[in-house]
């Protein structure tokens, strides 16, 4: 049952679904599809990430009595004129701009398998719509944060006109005790456009479920890069579906599980057509107790001849108590195809600390030098103006040795 | 404090064989000793134990720089009291810059002595003798590297941290003239230095190197000891007459 108050509704349950609708309105999702939402995440199973020796988490087994939804989920803090908060739009956004909205809304979704996706539109509460025109070039990154105290619900929507290019920041920010935050960005790419994203989960606890999907037009680019940085339990999904010719997808992903954090990253591209790239580049790191799992998935759909896809996944254990299972699964359906799949699982190299001590350098500082210098490849994905912020970050979740 | 890098009786183990039987070995201030012999006589071996490898077992002798001894030491603390090691096959540090690599070991073998603009200009000065672009300072160590440009960036190494003693194993190797002609350079750079000249062990299979490089002197290992030591003629012999006549010799206790 939930405790019915003014500043939040406890429990994720359809009378905490009530409270919201009546502190905060519909918004953009109706309340009978939310309620046919919350139906959906109560069938649907989650991911398969059982528990066992090392991962210890599990998904069948979440509770979600004490989560309190923030009913003042404030709007999207944003400076560029190209965000819109997601209430204004549907209150009182010009019509154009709404039949864009209606248009791409869930476009990208999988009711029948997306079990957080479906919380997401159940209990949204708070959101972002990005829109760049057709032949707008930004060269300014849009930026945009979800501050989570409690639960939120975060709703993004970038879409874009034919030939525009833009780059979106997305942070989401982790404070109080137990926050909680599921949500789900979808990026749609019109024919030669190119967006760049960004999704940052800054350092902190709580419980994070993030469902990211994309697609891509004709001769069009999407470079999605995913930082999991804080959160108790991650559970990030990130599908990319290149669906006409020369479309081409970009996923960096990096993650560092330290202390006792869960992190299940799943990312998934799909070559619906013939001639697209794709290319997929994943450092994952575990310290301390941190358990961490990775499944890359690369599908090349029958009569997709002539693509090339890559899958680079490397995971660095740094600590006894670290683990991280790592799971590439490559389908290939078309002829003609290149698909390049590399990965390492392992301990910093012995040979590498040797060879830097010879130079004069201590074990410590050789380790944390080349544990930064693994994330590298993955951080190079990112926009530069987020590349110290995320090499700090990781900086300060190496263990402090004596 | 007596001067040099002195090894003495050093026998050294690797996985339960013992490979180096008894090493004396002395390199002076600002000398050129050249380490010569046939594969598998322990060249390397000696190379790594004086480094500080952890796959070296030694079991007897002692290895020290200007009187300190070095085998109680981590390997960086030799680095930092005065050895460098020039490896033959260079670990690969994916992920960190050749600049950020120099910096990090120059502040670590001599802290703060240089400025940053001085320590700049050292870095290109260097780069322009090796006839390396400064695009390699933004590649990652060793990173896709031909063999070649590794060992140049060895060759930038030793000259960035101008250690009292440098051990080049098998530097010469594979490399091409002006690879190898850029290698020569570096070394005599370093040896000529009018105070702090940096003392040489240049291990060897071939005598290459030594007809840029004349050495003070000549040692040949073979099995595990040095079998021979004289002045730089020895490496003529080498070329003339090849390891097995030494050998011969040697066995027949003539030489």
């Amino acid at each position: 049952m939930a405790s019915l108050s003014l500043d939040h509704a406890r429990g994720l349950d359809s009378a905490a679904l009530d409270a919201l609708v009546d502190a905060l309105g519909q918004g953009a999702i109706s309340i009978d599809a939310r309620r046919a939402a919350l139906a959906r995440f109560t069938a649907l199973p989650p991911p398969d990430v059982p528990p066992g020796r090392y991962w210890k988490i599990d998904l069948t087994k979440q509770e979600y009595e004490d989560v309190v939804v923030q009913l003042d989920a404030a709007a999207v803090a944003s400076s560029s004129k190209y965000v819109y908060d997601l209430a204004a739009v549907l209150r009182e956004g010009d019509p154009d701009l709404r039949a864009v909205f209606d248009r791409e809304f869930r476009g990208t979704l999988d009711p029948a398998h997306d079990k957080y996706a479906a919380l997401t539109v159940a209990f949204q509460n708070c959101g972002a719509f990005v829109y760049v025109p057709a032949g707008t070039k930004l060269i300014e990154p849009i930026e945009f944060t979800y501050t989570a105290r409690n639960a939120i619900f975060p709703y993004t929507l970038v879409v874009t006109g034919e030939g525009a290019e833009c780059t979106v920041i997305e942070r989401i920010l982790l404070e109080g005790d137990a926050p909680f935050v599921c949500g789900v960005a979808e990026v749609v790419v019109a024919p030669r456009a190119r967006v760049e994203i960004s999704s940052v989960v800054e350092p902190g606890s709580g419980r994070i479920f993030t469902t990211r999907r994309s697609k891509v037009d004709r001769d069009a680019r999407v470079g999605w890069s995913i930082a999991d940085l804080g959160g108790d339990l991650v559970v990030d999904s990130l599908h990319v579906r290149l669906e006409e010719r020369g479309a081409l997808g970009e996923i960096g992903g990096l993650f560092f599980a330290d202390g006792t954090q869960h992190v299940a990253l799943e990312t998934q591209i799909d070559h619906i057509i013939g001639e697209t790239d794709s290319q997929t580049i994943v450092k994952g790191a575990a310290t301390g107790h941190g358990q961490g799992r990775y499944v890359g998935n690369i599908r090349i759909h029958p009569h997709a001849h002539k693509s090339d896809a890559s899958l680079r996944d490397d995971s660095l254990l740094l600590s006894k108590s670290a683990h991280i299972d790592s799971i590439p699964a490559l389908e290939i359906a078309a002829n003609d195809v290149k698909a390049f799949h590399g990965a390492t699982v392992g301990a910093i190299d012995e040979d590498e600390i040797f060879y830097a001590q010879s130079r004069g350098i201590a074990r410590s500082d050789a380790e944390r030098m080349i544990a930064l210098g693994f994330f590298e490849p993955a951080i190079t994905q990112f926009p530069h103006a987020l590349r110290n912020h995320i090499r700090a970050a990781l900086e300060r979740k190496l263990p402090v040795n004596p | 404090m007596a001067q040099g890098l002195e090894v003495r009786g050093l026998r050294v183990s690797v996985q339960g064989n013992e490979i180096l039987k008894g090493i004396d070995l002395a390199v002076e201030p600002g000398a050129v000793h050249a380490l010569m012999g046939p594969n598998g006589s322990g060249k390397s071996t000696l190379a790594f134990a004086m480094s500080g490898h952890p796959g070296y077992l030694v079991t007897e002798g002692s290895v020290k720089l200007d009187g300190e001894e070095l085998l109680e030491l981590s390997p960086d603390k030799r680095a930092r009291a005065g050895l460098f090691l020039s490896f033959q096959y260079p670990a690969a540090i994916p992920g960190v810059t050749v600049a950020n690599f120099l910096r990090t070991a120059r502040q670590a073998v001599r802290p703060d002595d240089l400025p940053p603009a001085k320590f700049r200009k050292l870095i290109f000065d260097q780069l322009e003798l090796l006839d390396m672009d400064p695009a390699f300072l933004g590649r990652y160590v060793n990173d896709g590297f031909s063999g070649g440009e590794k060992k140049r960036l060895e060759m930038l190494q030793l000259a960035v941290l101008a250690p009292k003693y440098a051990v080049l194993d098998e530097t010469d190797s594979g490399l091409d003239v002006d690879a190898l002609r850029a290698v020569c350079e570096s070394v005599q750079a370093l040896r000529a230095e009018p105070q702090n000249a940096t003392g040489f062990l240049i291990i060897t299979h071939y005598p290459r190197i030594l007809q840029y490089i004349t050495p003070d002197a000549v040692h040949i290992m073979m099995d595990g000891r040095i079998v021979l030591s004289g002045g730089p003629e020895l490496a003529n012999r080498v070329e003339s007459e090849g390891y097995d006549v030494i050998r011969g010799e040697v066995a027949g206790g003539v030489a």
